[in-house]
This record gives C-alpha cells, sequence and structure tokens, in this order.
C-alpha cells in the first residue's frame, strides 16, 4: 500500500541506523546528561558483558541456529573463574575457566552441527542443564574474591587504557574482528551459506556440521570473555547471574536486523543494536522514568526496528499478501 | 548368597523397629522453594535438618520443588496422602499455593508458612508463618540510614526483584519510617536491582551520572549493596557516601569491616531455619501459638558487627 519513497534503497536498508540516531536525539533533548562524555562512557561499559556474548549469538544465529544457552553459561564462567581465581590464581583459572566453557559449546556444536538436532530444543535444555551443573559446583553458595583491590584480575572490568575502560576495548576489538571474520573470510561466507541455505551448501562442497560446530565454539568463547569481564567487574558473582541474559542478547541480535531464519545479519549492526538496548535502559532512568517502562519500551523499540527493517526490505510498510 | 541374605533380612528388622520406635515420634514434612539456588537456602536447608537431627522426636521428610510452582503443589499432595503430622512450606508463589494450603487445612494437617509468607487469601487455612520480618527490616534500615545522615542527606534506592514480596515489604518499611523519623532526607529515585550484584551496579552508574550529589544508598540486600558501592568506588565517589543495605552478606560483612559500609540487617538463615522447626513443633504440641512468628533480625553497623559471625553466604 504505502510505497516508501523516500532517502532511496540505500537508506532504507540502514533502517537500524536511522532508528538508532532519532532516538538519540530524542533521548538527549529529554536529558541532558544523556549525551555527557561521561554517560557516554558508562553506558558503553555497561553493553560490554551483553554485547561481546552478543557478537557470538549473531554468528550462531547467521548460521541458521539459535544459542539460548549463553545466560547459564556465563553463570558458569563466571562461578568458575571467580572461584578458581582464589585456588589457582588468575593465571590459571582464566585459561581453565575458557577450555571448561569450549567444553560446553562443543557439546552445543555436536549436538546441533554433527546429529543435526534442533538448535532451540538443544540449547534450551542446555540452559537448564549447564545452570544444573553450576550448582552442583558450587553447591549455591556464593562465590568472591578476597583480594579485590590487589589483584591484577581487575584489569579486565575495572582498569582502562589511555583513559578508555577495558571492556569497551574487548568489545570493540571483538567487533571489529568479528566484522573482519564474517566479511572478508572464507568462514565468513561459509556461515552465510549455511544459514541461507543449508541443502544448497552441502552441494557445494561446505562442510556444513564442521561449521555449525564452529559457531558454537565461537559463541562458547564470546561467553568466557564477557564471563572475564563480569567476574572482574563485579569481583564475585551468584549462582545465578547469568540468568535472563539470553534473552537481552537475542533482543539486541534481532534489533540488529540480523534474521532469525540465517544468511543474513551483520556484526556491526548488532553492535547497534546492543548499544540501542543499553541507552534506552540508561535512558530511562536518567529520565526518572519507573523501571516497567523500561519492559514496555525495550520491547516496542525492537518490534517497531523489526517491522521498520521488514518494511525497508520489501519496499513497503504492509505485506503485500492480505 | 546366603550372608547377603542374612545381612538383607538384617536391615529390614533394623528398618522395621526404626518405623516401630518411629510410631511415637512426629512426622514433619518440608518442601522448600529452592535449594541450591543461592547460599541462604542451601544454608537454610543444612540447618532444618540438624535441628531436626538433633531432636529424637522428630521425623522430617525434606522435599524441595526447584522453585517450580506445579511441582511444589504435587509436592503438598504427596505430604497429605503420607498423613504428615505437620506440613512445612517455603511458598515459591504465595498466591498459587493457597488452594494446596487449603487442601491440607481440610485433611487436618496444619500448615507452617517459612520464610516469605502466603497471600493473604491464604491465611485462614495457616496454623502459623514463621520467618523474618521483611517490614520491620526496612524500618531497621530507614533508622539507620538516618542516624548515619544526621537527619540530612539526598540519597538512592535500590531494591530486588519487581513483584518479590521481601523487596515490596522492605521498601514500603524503609518509605514509611524514612518519611516519618527524617524528612530531613529526600529520596531522588527507586530504581530495581533485581537481586543481581551486576545489575545493581549498572543502575548505581546510572544513578551516579544523573545526580551530582548522592549522601546515600539502601540496597534491598547487600549483594546489591556491594554493587552499588563497587559502582561508587570506581567513579571516585565513594567516600563519605552512606551504603546500608539488608541480609547481610559476607561480601557486605567485610566491607563494614573495611569501614566501606555502614550497616544492614542481620538475618540468619540458621536461626531461619530452627524457627521453623520449633513453630511447627509447637503448634503440634498445642500450644497457643501466633499466626504471625517473626524471628530477630537484629541491626548490624560497623559500631557491633564484633558480635556477630561472618555469615556463611
Amino acid at each position: 500500500m504505502t510505497r516508501l519513497k523516500a532517502g532511496g534503497p540505500a537508506i532504507a536498508k540502514q533502517g537500524i541506523l536511522v532508528a538508532f540516531i532519532v532516538f538519540m536525539i530524542v533521548f538527549s533533548l529529554m536529558s541532558d546528561r544523556f549525551l555527557s562524555a561521561d554517560n557516554m562512557m558508562s553506558v558503553f561499559r555497561q553493553s560490554a558483558i551483553i554485547g561481546v556474548m552478543a557478537l557470538g549469538v549473531t554468528i550462531v544465529v547467521i548460521g541458521g541456529n539459535l544459542d539460548l544457552s549463553v545466560g547459564s553459561m556465563l553463570s558458569f564462567a563466571t562461578v568458575l573463574v571467580v572461584d578458581l581465581h582464589d585456588k589457582i590464581g588468575p593465571e590459571l583459572a582464566i585459561p581453565v575457566m575458557v577450555l571448561a566453557t569450549l567444553c560446553l559449546g562443543a557439546v552445543n556444536g555436536f549436538l546441533i552441527g554433527v546429529l543435526r538436532l534442533n538448535s532451540l530444543i538443544v540449547t534450551l535444555g542446555m540452559l537448564s542443564v549447564i545452570q544444573g551443573l553450576v550448582l552442583i559446583y558450587s553447591g549455591g553458595q556464593n562465590v568472591d574474591i578476597a583480594d579485590q583491590r590487589g589483584t591484577w584480575f581487575a584489569i579486565f572490568g575495572r582498569g582502562a587504557v589511555f583513559g578508555i575502560a577495558t571492556p569497551i576495548i574487548i568489545f570493540g576489538a571483538l567487533a571489529l574482528l568479528f566484522h573482519v571474520i564474517m566479511s572478508m573470510t572464507a568462514f565468513g561466507r561459509r556461515v552465510y551459506a549455511v544459514g541461507g541455505n543449508p541443502t544448497a551448501s552441502v552441494f557445494s562442497g561446505i562442510p556444513r556440521s564442521q561449521v555449525v560446530f564452529t559457531t558454537y565454539l565461537i559463541s562458547a568463547l564470546c561467553v568466557a570473555i564477557a564471563a572475564i569481564i563480569l567476574g572482574s567487574r563485579v569481583m564475585g558473582s551468584q549462582n545465578t547471574v547469568g540468568q535472563g541474559y539470553e534473552l537481552q542478547v537475542l533482543a539486541a541480535v534481532i534489533l540488529g536486523g540480523t534474521s532469525l531464519l540465517g544468511g543474513a545479519g551483520s556484526i556491526l549492526k548488532t553492535v547497534l543494536g546492543v548499544l540501542m538496548l543499553a541507552f534506552i535502559q540508561n535512558g530511562l532512568i536518567l529520565m526518572g522514568q519507573p523501571y516497567y517502562t523500561q519492559w514496555l519500551v525495550t520491547w516496542v523499540v525492537i518490534i517497531v526496528a523489526v517491522w521498520l527493517d521488514v518494511a525497508a526490505k520489501r519496499g513497503r510498510l504492509f505485506s503485500p499478501i492480505a | 548368597m546366603t550372608k547377603t541374605m542374612k545381612i538383607l533380612l538384617a536391615s529390614c528388622a533394623t528398618i522395621a523397629l526404626a518405623s516401630a520406635a518411629a510410631a511415637d515420634t512426629v512426622r514433619i514434612g518440608i518442601t522448600q522453594n529452592n535449594v541450591g539456588i543461592d547460599s541462604y537456602q542451601t544454608t537454610y536447608e543444612r540447618a532444618f535438618i540438624e535441628a531436626a537431627e538433633a531432636n529424637p522426636d522428630v521425623e522430617v521428610i525434606v522435599l524441595d520443588a526447584g522453585g517450580d510452582v506445579a511441582r511444589q503443589i504435587s509436592q503438598m499432595q504427596d505430604l497429605i496422602q503420607q498423613r504428615v503430622d505437620a506440613i512445612i512450606i517455603w511458598p515459591t508463589d504465595g498466591q498459587a499455593l493457597v488452594p494446596a494450603v487449603r487442601n491440607a487445612h481440610r485433611e487436618g494437617i496444619p500448615v507452617v508458612v517459612t520464610n516469605s509468607n502466603i497471600a493473604d487469601a491464604g491465611m485462614d487455612f495457616i496454623a502459623a508463618f514463621s520467618g523474618p520480618n521483611n517490614i520491620q527490616q526496612g524500618i531497621y534500615s530507614a533508622e539507620m540510614m538516618c542516624d548515619a545522615l544526621g537527619g540530612e542527606g539526598q540519597i538512592v534506592q535500590i531494591t530486588g526483584m519487581p513483584g518479590y514480596t521481601t523487596a515490596i515489604e522492605r521498601q514500603k518499611g524503609f518509605d514509611d519510617r524514612l518519611a516519618e523519623l527524617c524528612p530531613g532526607v529526600t529520596q531522588l529515585d527507586i530504581q530495581p536491582g533485581d537481586w543481581n550484584r551486576e545489575r545493581a551496579q549498572r543502575t548505581m552508574e546510572t544513578f551516579l551520572t544523573r545526580f551530582d550529589q548522592i549522601d546515600g544508598v539502601y540496597a534491598g540486600d547487600d549483594n546489591m549493596g556491594v554493587g552499588a558501592l563497587n559502582a561508587a568506588i570506581a567513579a571516585g565517589r565513594a567516600e563519605g557516601m552512606v551504603f546500608i543495605g539488608a541480609t547481610n552478606f559476607a561480601v557486605g560483612y567485610d566491607a563494614m569491616a573495611r569501614g566501606e559500609y555502614w550497616g544492614s540487617v542481620y538475618q540468619s538463615p540458621v536461626d531461619d531455619a530452627r524457627a521453623a522447626l520449633q513453630t511447627a513443633l509447637d503448634v503440634l504440641a498445642g500450644e497457643d501459638v501466633p499466626k504471625l512468628n517473626y524471628f530477630d533480625t537484629p541491626k548490624i553497623t560497623q559500631e557491633n558487627m564484633d558480635q556477630f559471625d561472618r555469615p556463611v553466604f
């Protein structure tokens, strides 16, 4: 019905970017602190944990699958690294935790990539299984780092390099790295191919199982890195610290326009999605809005953004097929 | 083979004898909320079993709903079927468990609710409630805040998970008492931290951006309070800021020992568990038990903290 004409196709494809800019303008008009350098840095730093996880999940989703296990995987990795910090020291705790988390990713990858089980079922199951593992490991006790001021482990969550907080640097560097991998390497093209048309990709000689397996390893690696930031920032962990993060991560990925059907999406747009969610939460508190407006606004924004994105792609606001 | 048989027979006989002996004891079933999900509930279960074992007249059936309302309802039915003498329940949901509690009441089995209370609609069907007084805890925190600030200042509040009774009651106790006792202290804003330290840290960071002057922070528990403290330290603004929490955690206790954290409310899961068992025993002994039984949760501050053990959670 309503043809979208303004801006031409180039701008129409950048629906999320346009939405982000409009949104930032609206919020900055409502609160004078919103665009202050301090607040920008604070929000960037806050978004790093969800952001790093969202990078990995974006790759999984482009590959045509889902990963809902990242929330409890984050609890697992954070509890492990914080607990081991005092037992074997951070220089050993970090590699041990990364390896253990990669093992969980490998289980996901094996079940979904090799056995070809449905990713929604497997990772939903793993969400629960891993939470169980955490509770078995910790016996329900919170874990804390005793010497919070003295440990060099603090660098990841609390430190800064050249005045920029380390979490921002880690998030930024990983985003660039994954952007290059996804847009410029053979592996990246394979992930898009597998997600876009699994059957065709196999006939084209792409080792589909291997590609899917690798996407889950990447996702687990991202969770491990997020856990280092989280553990270092909080210097302790509850057993359920990552509970619900899987949905925030998925929301950011969807907001970034990555198709849940696979085969389409962008790392850099996920970064926009992550920042937009973080700015929504931050902006509403700055304006003194009660917490429940965050729940409302966040999902209204996501649904509108997804709609605009779809509308931009088909050139119409409403579906041509009634 | 015969040896094994003998052992088996001997064991059976022992069990039979034990059961016979058990006829004189009381059987109490407990269905807990979600053991293992946090240190408080884990310690509670351990303390409850220890307290029961220390009493030769008590036999307990210990169940856990794993946070699942449906599972807790069927556990209630199982306990009713087993004809236990009394049921202790830590409700996964104060509203949804009312029919299950009513069933037990109809079957003549007294129900003691522990830790967090059943909804008002269920109050007629329970024998007693045993647990902390969360409104009183909020009142204590308000009094400590007023004290620490000398009656003047601007504060922010970080609450627990929206919708949780504990969170609502602590906030109510705090808000009401602060307004009444300390009109010179204003609350700049109230936002949730979802019982999550990282979330509380994020909320506090935004508060620090938004307000140039924050004199005090009240958090719904120490876990969140320490998250807020972390944020203030990182921003270089913790000096002179008053942090008051509730449910004293080990991290809060340690921060208090370092002089960074003003005070909290001491709530021991061991006291909570013992009080629940004792309340059930009092009900069974036919004593006149009040409907609401609160165990003591005193104020803990930098001054008096040496009278308390470091919390195990």
